[in-house]
């Protein structure tokens, strides 16, 4: 802020305080304050040395301009503009004093800013007021402690800060006594020079703006030549008081008005410019930093009446590369169809469906291309894409009366990540599309938050042993089903049953021979499960949630070594998408990493295990001799 | 951890060892644990001898076990027995059974209760085969 801005304002002739705009500046700048109380330890500005003497001028001007900040909140605080008004007219009535003096810390106040203003901005004042303006200042001749005390609070403004930054949220009012104290100790003039800077200052008031202008820039210009005070104050605001105090006393006023001024220029000018940019950024590191650190809580999923978690919508992956050929000609739901068919990467089929979706080619009932791209998201282990798409998909396919589709893949994503009530709702929805003859008995208990899984459970029985004594062929959708329903219910031998059941019928499914895998291996047949997830990996090599399986069940076994090798062909696996070998723009499963990570840890290689916290390119650990 | 643990209390040795189970997740894990979950359960525990425990498991803000009633204000309270908190922890018994034999007794968002099973087995530091 320009002393131009200040004294050419128009507002600047109105009884408001001309000081208000840079009261305003300093208003807006709590950013310092802000990091003391949000900021947590760790944070590089909390360590904000208590005495400036030795720090850089980053942290003395801090410290200086929470200083100052502290002076303007003082004149804002407890000496009010509106009461400042009141009181010049006060004066005018009865100058020389008042009948019924105030509190010594607000008069105090009250005086200060009265001798304040003259300082920066005399020429602002209308010239009638002068007569209010002498009996203010013949106030502060009054009230003013004598120099060798005013001098002192000078020494203490970090004593001040360190108060501060525990209490931010004080009142200003509460800060009347020693921020007035330290006011004062700003107008360490003595009386003579306040006398003598007064008439000076009468005279100018009423001079033309151009020659105050001209008085500005030799004020400027003395400040300048004063390299000496200059420096000392980047150094230390402190070690300025002292040099400050060492001065001679009979030095003219108008250098002591500009070494002032210019102390307020630079502070405004330089924290403005660049101060001000690195404040934005400490602030922005030191909460990201006290946020890791402190809450690591996401917001969480929404959960619905029926146990449904809201993830919101699906995602599409950006830059894919799909979407940038010119491929008008091409289907791409069929190239994913045949990728699919013939053992290709998940990834990359998950991305012709994207890409297929994106432009509008959603295949039957418009639900085609959201159900494989869901059931393709979780083969390859991204069950929250999964969930999402299959969301998307189901709904779709009810409205297009075909309800059953996808609604079990659906039931399995949920039943993955732990959403078991939306599981038996959603494997509710199923039977009742499926059969839509079968009565559903209500739940037998309303009170129990297990009752549904025994409603939903006792339909699924019933169901199959009607198709059992009347003869008629298995359905292997209703075995998979009740296989979930035990599953949940951690009943492994029995969800083994129904998924053997259901490979009767379907031998060459490995989406079943890794579901029976894993119903051994959480049922701690991880040995046993290993032969299923073969049978599963013969069938489809690329299976990603296969391969996780496997190290699961190796992790469970104790061989961590072998585990690590099965994750990290998973992420391969998942890497061959869109980012080619960097990786970039490929966001692999967090699952894999923090499981991979997890193995790490078990084996006492913590260097590995931080590698994969950063999810590091996956080659980058062939050369920790890891071949997958 | 050992401030967890307190006298006649079996369950006070689970809770302790559950602390120090998530103590050791990575922020990842824990994260996705919390998002999971997202319940802070309260634990009224009742000991052979008539006395009374309570111990909270905080997996939506911190991801964390303490002793003493949830701050802030638990999703779901769970009354039981000790003996039936051993039971369910270590997998003898599991929450459906517990609630429908009276065991357990559940106030607050009761469907809750049902994502207790999942937390003890987490804290089994078990990894989770997938369907």
């Amino acid at each position: 802020m320009s002393m131009q801005a200040l004294i050419s304002g128009a507002e600047c002739a109105t009884t408001s305080n001309p000081l208000s705009q840079v009261l305003k500046h300093a208003e807006g700048d709590r950013s310092i304050q802000r990091v003391r109380v949000t900021a947590g330890p760790s944070s590089s500005l909390y360590r904000l040395p208590p005495s400036s003497s030795q720090a850089p001028s980053a942290a003395d001007l801090a410290a200086a301009r929470q200083f100052f900040e502290q002076q303007q909140q003082q004149s804002r605080g407890p000496a009010l503009p509106s009461f400042d008004v009141e009181r010049l007219r006060n004066m005018n009535m009865s100058p020389g004093g008042h009948a019924t003096p105030p509190p010594a810390a607000v008069d105090m106040a009250g005086a200060w800013q009265g001798a304040a203003r003259p300082t920066f901005s005399p020429q602002l004042t209308p010239g009638g007021s002068h007569a209010a303006w002498a009996s203010e200042f013949e106030l502060h001749r009054q009230t003013a402690s004598p120099s060798a005390q005013t001098a002192e609070p000078m020494y203490r403004p970090s004593a001040f800060m360190s108060q501060r930054q525990f209490q931010p949220y004080m009142p200003m009012q509460s800060w009347t006594p020693p921020v007035a104290v330290s006011g004062k100790g700003k107008g360490r003039m003595t009386d003579a020079d306040f006398d003598a800077a007064f008439a000076a200052l009468s005279t100018h008031s009423s001079a033309k703006i151009e020659e105050v202008d001209e008085l500005t820039e030799g004020l400027q210009d003395a400040s300048l030549q004063d390299n000496d005070y200059m420096s000392e104050f980047q150094k230390s605001w402190e070690e300025v008081k002292k040099n400050a105090a060492n001065n001679p006393l009979s030095q003219p006023a108008a250098e002591e008005l500009a070494r002032w001024e210019a102390q307020f220029n630079q502070l405004n000018s330089e924290s403005r410019l660049d101060d001000d940019l690195d404040y934005d950024k400490q602030l922005q590191e030191a909460y990201e930093q006290s946020f890791n650190q402190y809450d690591i809580h996401e917001p969480g999923v929404r959960i619905g009446e029926d146990g449904v978690p809201d993830f919101g919508a699906y995602q599409f992956e950006q830059d894919n590369k799909y979407m940038v050929e010119d491929a008008q000609s091409r289907s791409f739901l069929a190239e994913a169809r045949d990728l699919l068919a013939n053992n290709g990467s998940l990834t990359e089929a998950a991305l012709l469906l994207e890409a297929a979706i994106q432009k509008g080619d959603t295949g039957k009932g418009g639900y085609e291309a959201w159900v494989l791209l869901g059931e393709t998201r979780s083969m390859d282990e991204r069950e929250e894409a999964a969930m999402k798409a299959l969301a998307e998909g189901t709904r779709l396919a009810a409205e297009a009366g075909d309800p059953t589709q996808g609604l079990m893949s659906l039931a399995i994503s949920y039943t993955n990540e732990s959403y078991e009530r939306a599981s038996y709702n959603t494997l509710l929805r199923w039977l009742k599309a499926r059969y839509p003859g079968v009565e559903v008995p209500p739940p037998s208990d309303m009170q129990s938050p297990w009752a549904l899984h025994a409603q939903v459970q006792d339909a699924f029985l019933a169901v199959a042993r009607g198709q059992h004594t009347s003869g008629a062929a298995v359905d292997p959708e209703l075995q998979i089903g009740l296989g979930v329903l035990f599953y949940t219910d951690s009943q492994f031998d029995k969800a083994q049953d129904c998924f053997e059941t259901a490979l009767g019928a379907n031998p060459n499914d490995y989406l079943l021979w890794n579901r029976l895998g894993s119903c051994l291996s959480n049922g701690s047949k991880p040995e046993e499960a290993l032969g299923a997830y073969r049978q599963a990996l013969e069938l489809r090599p690329t299976y990603t949630r296969a391969i996780y399986n496997v190290g699961v069940a190796c992790l469970n076994i104790g061989a961590y070594e072998e585990a690590a090798k099965h994750f990290l062909s998973a992420l391969a696996m998942q890497e061959t998408g869109n980012g080619g070998a960097d990786g970039a723009g490929n966001d692999k499963s967090a699952q894999l990493w923090t499981t991979l990570q997890r193995c790490f840890t078990y084996m006492n290689r913590n260097d590995l295990a931080e590698m994969a916290r950063k999810a590091a390119p996956v080659n980058s650990f062939r050369l920790e001799g890891f071949d997958f | 951890m050992s401030d967890l643990k307190e006298e006649g209390f079996q369950a006070s040795e689970v809770l302790a060892a559950i602390a120090t189970s998530f103590a050791g997740l990575s922020d990842d894990e824990k994260k996705a644990q919390i998002k999971k979950v997202n319940a802070i359960f309260e634990l009224q525990l009742k000991n052979g001898s008539g006395k009374t425990g309570t111990w909270t498991i905080d997996l939506k803000k911190t991801g964390s076990v303490y002793k003493g009633p949830a701050k802030p204000k638990a999703d779901v309270t769970i009354i039981m027995d000790d003996a039936t908190f051993c039971d369910l922890a270590s997998g003898k018994l599991d929450g459906q059974k517990a609630f429908m034999t009276g065991k357990l007794k559940a106030k607050g968002n009761i469907m809750l209760a049902t994502k207790l099973d999942s937390v003890f087995k987490s804290a089994q530091g078990k990894a989770k085969a997938k369907l």
